[in-house]
């Protein structure tokens, strides 16, 4: 890994109208993200971590109310661009997705070599042949042989369509790649397997990876650094050896002690209560209402970023001084 | 506690997926051969991966679907061959907690309604008693307010909630055998370990028999007395909770405890060993060992069919390495 700041995200919010009033789903997000490091965003869901992912690489929905901030990709900021250039400098050309749940998605009449090349052919006019070879080449980098390649979907089981998936994402030779709950559907050994790829690839490629999940334990298998999702936010940002030996945020604590684990006797607890509507969200910090620590202070203003260390914050009054 | 509730002796169940007039019909064999008893006041988590046969397993314990082969044996009756007429006692005594709570309650029922139908259809008590096992089954999955609830309609309540309302109708007739297949699978993880101790809980209270199927190896620890590993159809290992976790002896029982992620930031910089390739497909399973294409200790006896053997007191595995 090397030390360039690749991507910089600054304070950006992302609102949708619905009918029952605006959803703030994203709500002044900061990060940095360098060559070749992965992020990983964690949260329950309806935290606005897929809709983050989704900001980044602007695929807004119909409903999209507000976009505010910068993203800075090698210090030009990308939100600004209109959506032409953007299509055509920044997406899938220097940020590309994997979609959750893509492996279902897969055209079923077109053979998947065909749907590998189809970037190529559409954006950059790439010679059908061509583009082909390229698929197959990216096909064997994820473990697809030349026989699979001119194979339908149906022919494939899951592990493969969703190595299939991640062979469109890198066909552009992407430096970024978003992962929005890239193994969800799949099974333990095959996701393991298709985690020990993506480590791989991240190895050879340099690539950089946001990684949105769910699954805490999961985390461990690619993250350099963690950034917790609370109600649009992110509550804690932090080297991901802090995250799991020295959590700052209350919210963040209560998250990893409901995390079950094959060894060791910890007692699993449970986060009381629900999270918010980001319709109408609590006053102050957003999660005073499911937190067994609150203080008055809490419940009226809205806590700073308190630094703990270096590359480490937590959006929680008890963070200062590290008062627990 | 050693008397026994349930048996299953070589259960059988093929799908055919083609019938022909002059073809042979083609099976999946989606369990195959799998036997063990079940004591009283126990549970079990039934493990395995997505098309091991876990739920047809479980489903299939419940009558739901009918065996092709094999016997299940219930209280000492048979009820292998029962048709659905004289089934009505064995649904008394028996109960699901399904999957995805979205689509397990009826949409136009409140909450109330949902619980009272079981009562209904078993001819329970007047309406005033029936109100009152109602609550108090509504108090036990902690569905509080009672009264707040009770009017409500599943869209009305998030999915924790109806997990509830699932588990709450899945006990309200104090059946003997509860299956849960995956109940918190849909859930956050947040809410997820609340949902599992209130299982657990309500199985401790009611002495319940509970099997638990799951593919989350990572959330049996704390929940069940026994484990039972599937594959492909087959039971592959079964011991006490504790007894499997540390002293794993099918490879595949290995190969499934490795690839669990345990919070560890070490992970990122290690490639781990994982069995390449996937199950095998169930119409043409391979004749031998069904995990021997992928096992990494694979020898020429893993052609044959390996025996269960009882390696140690109530430890069972179906592997040649312990012959």
């Amino acid at each position: 890994m090397d030390d360039k700041l690749l991507l910089k995200v600054k304070d950006f919010s992302l609102s949708y109208r619905t009918r029952k009033g605006d959803v703030e789903a994203v709500n002044r997000v900061n990060f940095d993200l360098k060559k070749g490091e992965t992020l990983a965003v964690v949260g329950e869901s309806g935290c606005g971590k897929s809709s983050l992912a989704r900001g980044l690489i602007r695929l807004f929905p119909r409903n999209v109310k507000n976009v505010r901030g910068e993203i800075l990709l090698n210090d030009r900021d990308i939100l600004s661009l209109d959506e032409e250039t953007f299509r055509k400098e920044i997406r899938w050309k220097e940020m590309a997705m994997v979609f959750q749940g893509a492996m279902n998605s897969l055209n079923p009449v077109l053979k998947v070599v065909f749907q590998v090349a189809e970037p190529l052919i559409v954006h950059y006019d790439t010679d059908k042949n061509l583009a082909f070879e390229r698929a197959k080449e990216v096909l064997g980098m994820v473990g697809i042989s030349g026989a699979f390649a001119e194979r339908y979907p149906f022919e494939l089981s899951g592990g493969m369509k969703q190595r299939v998936i991640i062979a469109m994402a890198l066909i552009t030779n992407p430096k970024i790649i978003l992962l929005d709950e890239p193994t969800s559907a799949l099974d333990i050994i095959t996701q393991e397997n298709i985690m020990n790829l993506l480590k791989m690839l991240k190895k050879e490629l340099n690539l950089s990876y946001i990684f949105i999940t769910h699954d805490i334990a999961l985390t461990s298998e690619l993250a350099d650094k963690m950034a917790v999702m609370y109600a649009g936010e992110i509550v804690e940002l932090s080297p991901v050896e802090n995250f799991y030996s020295n959590p700052a945020h209350i919210y963040t604590r209560l998250l990893l002690d409901s995390v079950p684990t094959l060894r060791g006797e910890k007692k699993l607890k449970s986060i009381p209560g629900s999270p918010p509507s980001l319709i109408d969200p609590p006053s102050g910090c957003k999660f005073h209402p499911r937190c067994p620590y609150v203080m008055d202070i809490c419940k009226t203003e809205e806590p700073p970023f308190y630094k703990i260390s270096q590359d480490h914050f937590s959006r929680c009054y008890l963070s200062e001084d590290k008062k627990v | 506690m050693n008397s026994e509730l349930l048996r299953v002796e070589d259960l059988k169940v093929w799908f055919d997926i083609k019938r022909g007039l002059l073809s042979k019909p083609v099976y999946v064999r989606a369990v195959d051969g799998v036997s063990f008893t079940f004591n009283l006041g126990e549970s079990i988590s039934l493990v395995g991966e997505s098309g091991s046969g876990k739920t047809t397993l479980g489903k299939t314990i419940l009558r739901l679907y009918k065996p092709t082969g094999g016997r299940i044996i219930f209280e000492g009756k048979d009820i292998t061959d029962n048709e659905s007429g004289d089934m009505r006692w064995y649904r008394r005594e028996t109960a699901l907690v399904q999957q995805d709570p979205f689509g397990a309650l009826p949409p136009h029922f409140n909450i109330y309604r949902i619980l009272e139908e079981p009562l209904i259809i078993n001819n329970i008590g007047t309406r005033e008693e029936r109100r009152e096992i109602i609550y108090k089954a509504m108090e036990e999955v902690r569905l509080t307010p009672v009264e707040d609830f009770a009017p409500k309609y599943p869209h009305m309540i998030s999915g924790g909630q109806m997990q509830r309302v699932v588990i709450a109708r899945a006990l309200i007739m104090r059946p003997k055998l509860v299956v849960a297949d995956e109940p918190v699978s849909m859930l956050d993880a947040s809410v997820r370990v609340e949902i599992l101790e209130l299982l657990r809980g309500m199985q401790e209270k009611y002495n319940t028999n509970l099997i638990y199927i799951t593919h989350d190896l990572a959330t049996v620890r704390m929940f069940s007395h026994w484990i039972f590993i599937m594959y492909a159809g087959e039971m592959v290992e079964r011991a006490l909770t504790r007894e499997l976790l540390s002293d794993p002896l099918h490879p595949y029982t290995n190969a499934l405890l490795n690839a669990i992620p345990e919070p560890d930031p070490e992970n990122r910089n290690i490639i781990k060993e994982v069995p390449p390739g996937e199950p095998p497909d169930l119409v043409n399973p391979p004749p031998g060992c069904r995990f021997a294409p992928r096992c990494a200790r694979v020898m020429d006896l893993c052609k044959e069919k390996p025996p269960e053997l009882e390696i140690k007191e109530r430890h069972w595995v179906k592997c040649w390495l312990y012959k």
